[in-house]
């Protein structure tokens, strides 16, 4: 009885939660279908004018252009830096000793420093290599983050050993035992890093607005900031470039947050 | 319960005989992260910490030794940013925390339905653009808006309370949209992590009779704790380098009573004159900040074998 | 699982072509060009600053509807006599435009910056003062600064030399709808050549009757605050730079009235810009006061057509110089040292902005960029009805102001100041004493100065 109780108020409580979570998200959408005026007078009825606020949205800016751009850099990012950070998070744990312990607390620093501190020097490096409005330009510096790799650092720990010593007898190499092995088992946790990372790459914004000086290398923040910046806001028009930005990183967490259901077991034994 | 502790033991590594190749192999594999850190962060961080000693309008800099390090104490908006900023920290970082947990350990639940959809209507918050976040949340908050025509019609309030310039529930707000949006985000990890552990640990508890609340405390706080340190690392780091909700929620105000540090950095490099070699010497009071909390949580949550 | 391994492993071959590829452009001088794939196809053509010495100029800028139409209308009107001038507008908001100068600037690398850039009025004496190398002095290129007002050539004018060619107006004007007012029982004419007392005065009278106050503003900007000031000629500045905040009459007079609109509800504050907007054509105002590029979002209620009139701001009462005239934002183009043809940048902009009544009669009808070109004020277009505004020819009535604003000192430290300002008044209207606050505030700014 009293199972079904705590199982209601589960139930009651992910509802509320879910609730706050996605009303301004719900409020965006409804946004995205009202003019302008409406917008700004606080109408919170579903409209008619979605198709022609993505109309003025195509005419006015380039809206592909900016989505393929957006597309492209999140994705190179997330693959190298996935790549990257997991081997590196992996080496951390798994051949650990002090020094390697040391030179992680030291990585960890990295991050500690704002990132308008180390923009101009960093501009500096970018400008002279000739990398502005590039691709490389713009996941070069985010490419290897702490974060990342403490989170492999982090995850790798509940690896089991026993997995990989079998696998050294069976003769395989230690980055085979990486690839066959690691990769494939901490499937959870290459789903988080990758939503995070593509999440941080798309709605990435202070880097991108000063390295991008033309108009076709720019990413999806800048564009919305582009319908902010006027005189006149279209706000109708503005919130369905927001609810564009906004949806790749939903699809691609719900298209991930499957593999969180399935644990280390099935996979490994 | 002697069975949980069986099984948790079982899992204690084993200690690895680590031959030297082995080691060398350890170094490859971190090689390429740890060079793309050091070009990409540690380089400009050093040139940052040399721009910190030197003063001046614009491009025209030279050394001023210590001058700006001893002058941001005497900075009477810097000092509140700095008190704003704890503030935030220590009120906003464990109540997220723990709420993230106490929903990820529910959303792990084998039986539970709508999971994926529970799950992504939670994480959506970090996702959605800050644009509209941002507007929204000053908009329900509004004299006019949602909260005060609730409150009213509840009759706790007479007439509207203009909640973000007010310093205390401007505050409040702040930390209300830092709970909101960046909950869900840590669960993401939690969600992860608990894949690690294996589900018989649960059900041997279970079957020993264990409540859910000795369940979480006992078996999935301990398994997490390596995600917990993470996720406290770069929740203390997020925080005292708090930007978006300053700017966009509140602008700072009223009267500089939220504004943050990075904020105020920010203004010093962007907004006002610029003054690059005081904003990187502030920039360095949060490094230190942020290491020195840093080095206390890896101390008590980073050793291996317990 | 194979061709998981096998798809890993061809992300790492490109993970070290790429690598490959940014060391190797340390010393190649073709950008991404080297790195590959997708990476190459906009390297080619980085910097959208580096433009050739040819016939082409780019420009940064950043409302289309606005200052971007009206660029590249000009563009067009020089095409007319040289064919081969070519010019490229890349949107880049105000904000992006003040990071990536002083971006550009502090790293000593302007190769990045266009050849002419917008620039905030407000931010322009901080700029050329922080940077005085990034920016070319336009006082003998042509220009003939006798054509605009004085008080706008002001903003872009520092050590007595020009950095800027004047554009937009900001000159203010009080915007009231007619209906609301006629419930109450006034007319246009009555808030005309008004004082702020006589405005709080009728204010509380249209709250009364109406239920409506007949201004709002932004919380913790000091927009109306920075109006008023202007519209005595007075400054947070003195002549030689300094904050002048404490003994400042006129400010000590601002600060009351202020405190006085907000206590009787004729002022409400709104939490952004946005809330702002909304009060206005939600109805919850009966008016607002701003620049008049405020009339373009008035004009997206267009249910409300006909229902609005336009007039001169209230005055400050007991100060010298008071007027009813007052600026609000504006911008000016400037030539920055990047420039690899200044010569044809002067001619441009002294041919179109500075020198083309035809230019200013085209972009007006469209985008309502209001010329601070005095000549262009004379012509026939200015004097056509506005439907909107009642039938009145707004225009002319705005240009008709712009002439009478008193000229004060922006000041290099104009943001901090402002900011200040805005600190300070927030606690005045919580109860805390004028000259307390005041003073904080001229501390925190000498503070600020004094690096």
């Amino acid at each position: 009885m009293t199972n079904k109780v705590t199982n209601a108020l589960q139930y009651i409580f992910l509802t509320i939660v879910s609730l706050f979570s996605v009303f301004p998200l719900v409020w965006m959408v409804i946004a995205a279908t009202n003019t302008s005026v409406d917008v700004t007078r606080g109408r919170m009825i579903p409209g008619t004018h979605f198709l022609e606020n993505l109309k003025n949205l195509i005419a006015a800016q380039d809206l592909w252009g900016c989505m393929w751009n957006s597309f492209k850099y999140a994705l190179m990012l997330t693959i190298l830096s996935l790549l990257i950070c997991s081997l590196a998070g992996y080496g951390f744990e798994i051949y650990h000793d002090k020094a390697k312990d040391f030179t992680m607390s030291v990585i960890l620093l990295a991050m500690m420093v704002p990132f308008v501190a180390t923009m101009i020097p960093l501009f500096q490096m970018f400008s002279k290599a000739g990398l502005l409005n590039t691709t490389a330009g713009f996941i070069l510096p985010t490419i290897s983050t702490p974060f990342m790799i403490m989170l492999f650092r982090q995850s790798a720990r509940s690896f089991p050993h026993d997995i990989i010593e079998a696998a050294r007898i069976d003769g395989l190499n230690e980055l085979q035992i990486f690839f066959r092995m690691f990769v494939p088992t901490m499937r959870s946790t290459y789903a988080a890093a990758m939503t995070i990372t593509f999440m941080n790459a798309w709605n990435n914004y202070l880097w991108p607005k000063v390295i991008m000086t033309n108009d076709s290398s720019k990413t999806m923040p800048m564009l919305v900031a582009n319908l902010k910046e006027g005189y006149v806001t279209d706000y109708g028009m503005l919130m369905v470039a927001v609810l564009l930005c906004t949806l790749p990183t939903v699809i691609i967490f719900f298209l991930l947050q499957k593999s969180f259901a399935e644990g280390i077991t099935g996979a490994v034994k | 319960m002697d069975k949980v502790e069986n099984v948790t033991g079982e899992k204690k590594r084993r200690k690895m005989s680590m031959s030297k190749r082995h080691n060398l192999t350890g170094w490859i594999f971190l090689a390429p992260a740890t060079i793309m850190i050091a070009i990409m962060s540690f380089v400009p961080m050093v040139q940052a910490l040399l721009l910190s000693f030197k003063k001046g309008v614009g491009a025209k800099l030279e050394w001023a030794g210590l001058f700006n390090y001893t002058r941001m104490f005497q900075d009477a908006v810097f000092m509140q940013s700095l008190k704003n900023t704890f503030l935030y920290l220590i009120i906003q970082v464990p109540i997220m925390l723990i709420l993230a947990l106490i929903l990820a350990s529910i959303l792990n639940k084998k039986d539970l339905k709508f999971k994926g959809l529970f799950r992504t209507m939670i994480f959506l918050p970090c996702a959605t653009s800050l644009v509209s976040y941002a507007t929204i949340f000053r908009s329900l908050f509004a004299v006019d808006g949602l909260v005060n025509t609730v409150l009213i019609k509840l009759g706790i309030l007479n007439t509207g309370y203009s909640f973000l310039t007010q310093p205390t529930s401007a505050r409040i707000i702040i930390i209300i949209a830092l709970v909101w949006r960046w909950t869900g985000y840590n669960m993401v990890f939690y969600l992860s992590g608990l894949q690690n552990i294996e589900y018989s640990v649960y059900e041997a508890a279970k079957i020993d009779g264990a409540s859910p609340i000795q369940t979480f405390f006992k078996i999935t706080v301990p398994l997490l704790k390596p995600t917990i340190l993470l996720t406290a690392i770069m929740s203390t780091n997020g925080t005292l380098q708090l930007f978006d909700e300053s700017v966009n929620l509140t602008g700072g105000g009223p009267a500089n009573t939220t504004i943050t540090m990075s904020h105020y950095i920010y203004n010093m490099s962007f907004k006002y004159v610029p003054n690059f070699g005081y904003a990187a010497a502030m920039s360095f009071l949060i490094f230190v900040l942020v290491a020195v909390l840093a080095f206390f949580q890896m101390k008590v949550g980073d050793k291996r074998d317990e | 699982m194979k061709k998981k391994v096998l798809s890993l492993m061809l992300v790492a071959s490109m993970a070290a072509s790429l690598l490959a590829g940014c060391g190797g452009s340390d010393e190649g001088q073709s950008g991404g060009g080297e790195t590959g794939g997708t990476a190459g196809t906009t390297g080619t053509e980085a910097a959208g600053g580096e433009t050739a010495s040819g016939e082409k100029l780019t420009v940064w800028c950043w409302d289309p509807a606005f200052n971007i139409y009206s660029m590249e209308e000009a563009g067009k009107v020089y095409q007319q006599t040289h064919p081969d001038f070519e010019l490229e507008v890349v949107e880049t908001p105000w904000q992006d435009v003040q990071t990536k100068l002083t971006t550009a600037a502090t790293s000593g690398d302007l190769s990045t910056l266009p050849d002419i850039i917008l620039m905030q009025d407000n931010a322009f004496q901080k700029n050329v003062i922080s940077y005085p190398d990034a920016f070319l002095d336009l006082t003998s290129s042509g220009i003939d600064y006798s054509q605009f007002a004085a008080g706008k050539v002001a903003y872009s004018t520092v050590e007595g030399k020009n950095y800027g060619v004047p554009f937009d107006n900001g000159a203010v004007i009080a915007c009231y709808r007619t209906d609301i007012l006629e419930q109450a029982g006034y007319t246009v004419d009555d808030l005309t050549d008004i004082d702020w007392d006589r405005y709080i005065e009728i204010g509380k009278d249209v709250l009364d009757k109406t239920g409506k106050p007949l201004l709002s503003c932004q919380a913790g900007e000091s927009d109306v605050i920075m109006m008023m000031l202007q519209s005595a000629g007075a400054s947070l500045f003195d002549a030689d730079g300094n904050p002048n905040m404490v003994g400042n009459d006129v400010l000590v007079k601002i600060m009351e009235t202020y405190a006085a609109l907000k206590t009787s509800g004729v002022l409400i504050e709104v939490n952004d810009w946005d809330q702002y907007v909304g009060s206005i054509t939600s109805e919850t105002v009966a008016g607002t006061i701003n620049g008049c590029w405020i009339m373009a979002s008035i004009q997206t209620a267009e249910d409300q057509s006909g229902k609005w009139a336009i007039t001169n701001m209230p005055s400050l009462v007991g100060v010298d110089g008071a007027t009813n005239y007052s600026n609000n934002g504006g911008s000016s183009w400037a030539v920055t040292a990047n420039c690899q043809n200044p010569e044809l940048a002067y001619d441009f902009l002294a041919s179109t902005f500075a020198g083309s009544v035809e230019f200013y009669e085209t972009i007006l009808p469209s985008s309502g960029a209001l010329a601070t070109y005095a000549p262009a004020g004379d012509s026939d277009v200015y004097n056509q009805p506005s439907e909107f505004f009642g039938g009145e020819p707004v225009f002319a009535k705005i240009v008709e102001f712009s002439t009478k604003i008193p000229s004060n000192n922006t000041g290099v430290y104009y943001y901090e100041a402002r900011d200040a300002i805005a600190t300070a008044i927030t606690n005045v209207v919580a109860g805390s004493d004028i000259d307390a606050e005041l003073q904080t505030a001229q501390d925190t700014v000498e503070f600020q100065m004094a690096q």
